[in-house]
């Protein structure tokens, strides 16, 4: 049984200090995923309206809108990743000695950074075949890497938030204040 | 050979507690690689190109929107008026609110598509109205986090809309449609026991003495509630929109109420709305992604076939079979969510679908009671976690009150593997 005063995993027990600010402010991947979810809303939105009143169906929403959907899984992602947040099994990971859960933590953000360092470099391949053949979006015809250049791009910044998590020592970085996650949401973040 | 390190390499490591995507990424990228090692880039281009495109459906785009609309109607004040109508009709007397929470549970399960979010709503009123009136938290909780597991069932559904994805051949419509009767079903076989438990222990001695609330004041309030699932429900029955669209319409009916009716949010609330639901949306989304990896990798190295064969052939019967599913399901619905459920096992489980010519919309039902049921089955039960914390008590008190509720679940579970109409019924009576 580990000691009383470091098993239960609420925030003020388990770390008298305050949780770490990321060095690089996480507030650019929330409020960008505020921006994209506003956007993905507004978009189907008016494409019901527009449809519902002139019979017309703009064909481009629906390319726009998965780009933005892939692009808000990883921008919020790299967000939920310095802050510890992704689904994972809690069961071994979080108990035992202090040591051995911050050795886990570290071992989880280091295997994150390095699937997705493999995952910019291998899409940078892709993207260079995107542009290389001049292939073009089958919805509206625009350039595909104009869409394709935004996987290499975050990626990247998800592999550095996993760096950033694992010099930290594998503890979570602080909430937002003004972008807070309700307990609710968290608990359902912990199993969806 | 390579298939044993697949699945040794992820099941460590998430036992490890890495990020289970991470988990699924890694072993798939490592098993291509093994398998192309002859080939330039070891084949690993297949890892960006499946990532991308099993991210890239225009119906997965219905997950972040219900996920909005939970968290939205969550905050909405629709809850709380739907109990007090619910209360004026049904009145007042020891296990009445018990039967008010299911009822107004599966209510809100017409509206938002994820359990936890009704938890957080119907408990958020009800766990306090029911410790006022003498119910001890633990029972409560249990009953809410029950209570909260029909709404997976019970259209609109995020857990369906994940496995339409997975599964071709089986329509969100089609879906959405075969739960409703197995969710009803869930919900009355819930109100059993918690009115039992409630009679049995002496609880709520002192409702029958609150007020009751005004039969037609209650209803003029809860107006905008009730008509939230005719407008999601009716919407998609009668062409208007896809669950996408439908979703999208009760975002803004939901903010329209919440802000302007009700008055129980303002414009700078949405902010944090949008963003925490954006970051639930990514969690479940990357999963999905990754675990396109993991399915490919499956495919190309040709394992699931010979297993499925292995089965097959061991002389269990279609049955027998079918009961070894479901315990593994129970056994994993310990450990694991929902979401992850879905994305591992349906593609292991695909082959023997198509060998015993089980219905995918049949068998996406069962397989979403059974991740019901695991959301209220402790150690790992996500409507629990939310319950049990709005009620400040931790999940071992509950153990004793959820585990009849569990039982009478799996009481339906079980009609619903004998009887597959009482699935198959109503999408084909509306003709999906």
């Amino acid at each position: 049984m580990p000691a009383p005063d470091s098993s239960p995993p609420t925030p003020a027990a388990a770390s008298p200090e305050a949780p770490p600010q990321a060095r690089v402010p996480l507030a650019i991947e929330d409020w960008l995923t505020v921006i994209i979810m506003a956007l993905l809303a507004l978009i189907t939105f008016a494409n019901v309206l527009v449809r519902y009143f002139t019979d017309v169906s703009f064909a481009w929403t629906e390319e726009v809108s998965v780009f933005l959907m892939i692009l808000l899984a990883m921008v919020a992602s790299s967000g939920a990743v310095a802050r510890n947040r992704h689904i994972r099994i809690e069961f071994f990971a979080d108990s035992g000695p202090e040591k051995r859960q911050r050795a886990l933590a570290v071992l989880g953000a280091a295997l994150v950074a390095l699937l997705f360092i493999g995952m910019a470099v291998l899409s940078v391949r892709l993207v260079w075949d995107d542009i290389r053949y001049g292939e073009t979006s089958p919805g509206i015809g625009v350039p595909q890497w104009w869409y394709s250049i935004w996987l290499p791009i975050v990626s990247i910044a998800i592999a550095l938030r996993a760096v950033g998590l694992m010099l930290r020592g594998g503890r979570a970085a602080a909430e937002n204040p003004d972008l807070p996650t309700s307990p609710e949401v968290l608990d359902e973040e912990r199993a969806p | 050979m390579i298939a044993t390190l697949l699945f040794a390499l992820f099941i460590i490591t998430m036992l490890l507690g890495v990020p289970i995507g991470a988990s699924l990424g890694l072993a798939g990228a490592a098993a291509i690689a093994l398998a192309n090692s002859q080939t330039q880039w070891f084949g690993l281009l297949a890892v960006p190109q499946n990532f991308y495109a099993g991210l890239g459906k225009y119906p997965l785009l219905a997950i972040p929107m219900f996920v909005l609309v939970g968290s939205i109607f969550d905050r909405s004040g629709v809850a709380a008026r739907l109990v007090n109508f619910a209360t004026a009709i049904v009145g007042r007397g020891p296990g009445m609110l018990p039967l008010i929470t299911i009822a107004v549970a599966m209510f809100m399960g017409g509206i938002s598509g994820s359990g936890p979010a009704t938890a957080a709503a119907v408990g958020g009123v009800m766990i306090a109205a029911m410790t006022k009136a003498g119910y001890p938290k633990a029972y409560s909780a249990s009953v809410v986090g029950a209570a909260a597991a029909t709404d997976i069932l019970i259209p609109p559904s995020v857990a369906f809309i994940v496995y339409s994805v997975l599964v071709p051949g089986a329509s969100v419509p089609a879906l959405f449609a075969a739960g409703m009767v197995p969710g009803i079903l869930v919900g009355l076989a819930l109100i059993g026991p918690a009115v039992w438990l409630a009679r049995k222990h002496g609880m709520g001695k002192s409702e029958a003495d609150l007020p009751r609330p005004p039969l037609l004041k209650s209803f003029i309030e809860s107006i905008w509630g009730l008509l939230a699932p005719v407008v999601i429900l009716g919407g998609m029955r009668m062409g208007w929109f896809t669950p996408t669209e439908a979703a999208v319409v009760a975002v803004f009916y939901g903010l329209f109420v919440g802000m302007v009716i009700h008055r129980t949010m303002t414009w700078r609330d949405l902010f944090p709305i949008l963003k925490e639901s954006g970051e639930l949306s990514a969690v479940i989304l990357i999963v999905v992604a990754l675990a396109g990896i993991f399915a490919f990798s499956l495919s190309t190295l040709a394992v699931i076939d010979p297993i499925t064969q292995a089965i097959v052939n061991s002389g269990l019967g279609e049955y027998g079979v079918l009961t070894l599913v479901v315990l593994l399901l129970v056994v994993a619905g310990m450990f694991l969510d929902g979401i992850s459920i879905f994305l591992i096992f349906v593609p292991l489980l695909w082959p023997l679908m198509q060998h015993y010519h089980w219905d995918t919309v049949w068998f996406g039902v069962l397989l979403t009671l059974m991740v019901a049921m695991g959301q209220f089955t402790p150690p790992m039960a996500v409507n629990l976690m939310v319950s049990c914390r709005i009620a400040g008590v931790s999940m071992e008190t509950t153990v004793r009150w959820v585990m009849p509720l569990v039982l009478a679940m799996g009481v339906v579970v079980l009609m619903v593997i004998v009887w597959p109409q009482l699935a198959l019924w109503l999408p084909q009576a509306l003709g999906f």
